[in-house]
């Protein structure tokens, strides 16, 4: 169990390898800034460190594992992390939590490959037959690049978490199987 | 909740009727997993676990409240278990017992819960305690070889002082 089922996936764009012991003091510079947290369902936790990210990146034994891969360039530098959490075989489903934390690498088509790429390898070889994430409502570049992979809107979860202080309502998505066959085929 | 109370729920656990309208359940657990399973709960801080009791003592159920103390949420979990004791208004009496404590005790913003969209009973009575349905979760769950929606439901922190103010 853990990161050692993540295997190498190759995209268009970008290539996913397991995440290691060593990354996680990158990981937890992205989580610590202050432009990448806002996005992320952790803005108003303390500050990360390697202790607290470690389960989170699927380098501990869970119940469900977290399969979580370094979201890498062609020529090799890591730009985020993208993972398929609590992964269910027996429901068959599972959670997809994506972040770029390379700011300067936001609009480049990264995280959608990466999402392809995941979501290929989740429902292909893991035999998922569902895979759904939940974002903040006002996260319109990321909405954007979940539906152009796929995911449509389940509902609206009111008030769930905060930010800065402020309630917040996320928005909750899935992709199944049946519909990506259908889109991956266009 | 207490250890004397296992025996029953691992009883309780082995029936078809009841675990078909559990969200979590693998095989039926037995009475070791069952302590496992309390001895979990007991020393996780962000669990608050209940056991329901008629007025007379007799054991019904459980309830439970999984905090998330930074987002101000918690997410609700009951089971009437033993089934001779459904439909008497032992799970609506225990939902308002719980938000009660959740809004007013605990402070919290939102509570929410998820349900098989075909437990028909259940979601009438968090309607009744308030919930509004937020969303539904597609294909969510695989029971005895198909997959079911699984209803997303919530109630707010001013939706509950709305509702109990009208009590």
């Amino acid at each position: 169990m853990g990161a050692r089922q993540a295997s190498n996936l190759e995209g268009a764009a970008v290539r996913l390898r397991a995440v290691e012991e060593s990354d996680l003091p990158l990981l937890v510079r992205w989580i610590n800034d202050p432009d990448v947290r806002h996005w992320l369902h952790h803005s108003d936790r303390p500050d990360a460190t390697v202790e607290s990210v470690r389960g989170r990146f699927g380098l501990t034994v869970e119940r469900f594992p977290n399969l979580v891969w370094m979201i890498e360039t062609i020529e090799e530098r890591p730009v985020g992390h993208v993972g398929l959490l609590q992964v269910d075989p027996h429901h068959k489903r599972a959670e997809l939590a994506i972040s770029i934390g390379e700011k300067e690498c936001w609009s480049r088509g990264y995280g959608t490959d990466a999402i392809r790429t995941v979501l290929r390898h989740g429902f292909e070889d893991l035999g998922l037959r569902r895979v759904d994430l939940h974002t903040d409502a006002d996260n319109a570049r990321g909405i954007r690049c979940y539906e152009k992979c796929g995911f449509v809107r389940e509902g609206v979860m009111r008030k769930r978490r905060l930010r800065y202080g402020k309630p917040l309502d996320m928005v909750l998505m899935a992709v199944l199987r049946d519909e990506w066959q259908v889109d991956s085929e266009q | 909740m207490e250890e004397r109370d296992l025996p029953r729920f691992v009883e309780w656990l082995a029936d078809r009727d009841v675990t078909r309208w559990l969200a979590a359940m693998g095989e039926p657990p037995t009475l070791e997993d069952e302590r496992e399973w309390y001895e979990r709960r007991r020393e996780d801080p962000e669990s608050v676990m209940w056991s329901i009791e008629t007025l007379d003592g007799q054991l019904a159920g459980t309830v439970e409240l999984r905090l998330t103390p930074r987002a101000k949420r918690a997410e609700m979990g009951i089971a009437i278990q033993d089934k001779a004791l459904w439909s008497q208004g032992l799970g609506t009496d225990s939902v308002r017992l719980v938000l009660t404590y959740a809004f007013e005790d605990l402070r919290l913003n939102r509570v929410e819960l998820t349900t098989d969209e075909e437990n028909t009973r259940a979601v009438r009575c968090y309607q009744k305690c308030g919930f509004v349905r937020e969303g539904l979760l597609r294909q969510h769950r695989l029971i005895d070889g198909r997959f079911g929606n699984t209803l997303l439901m919530a109630l707010l922190r001013e939706e509950w002082l709305v509702s109990s103010e009208q009590g």
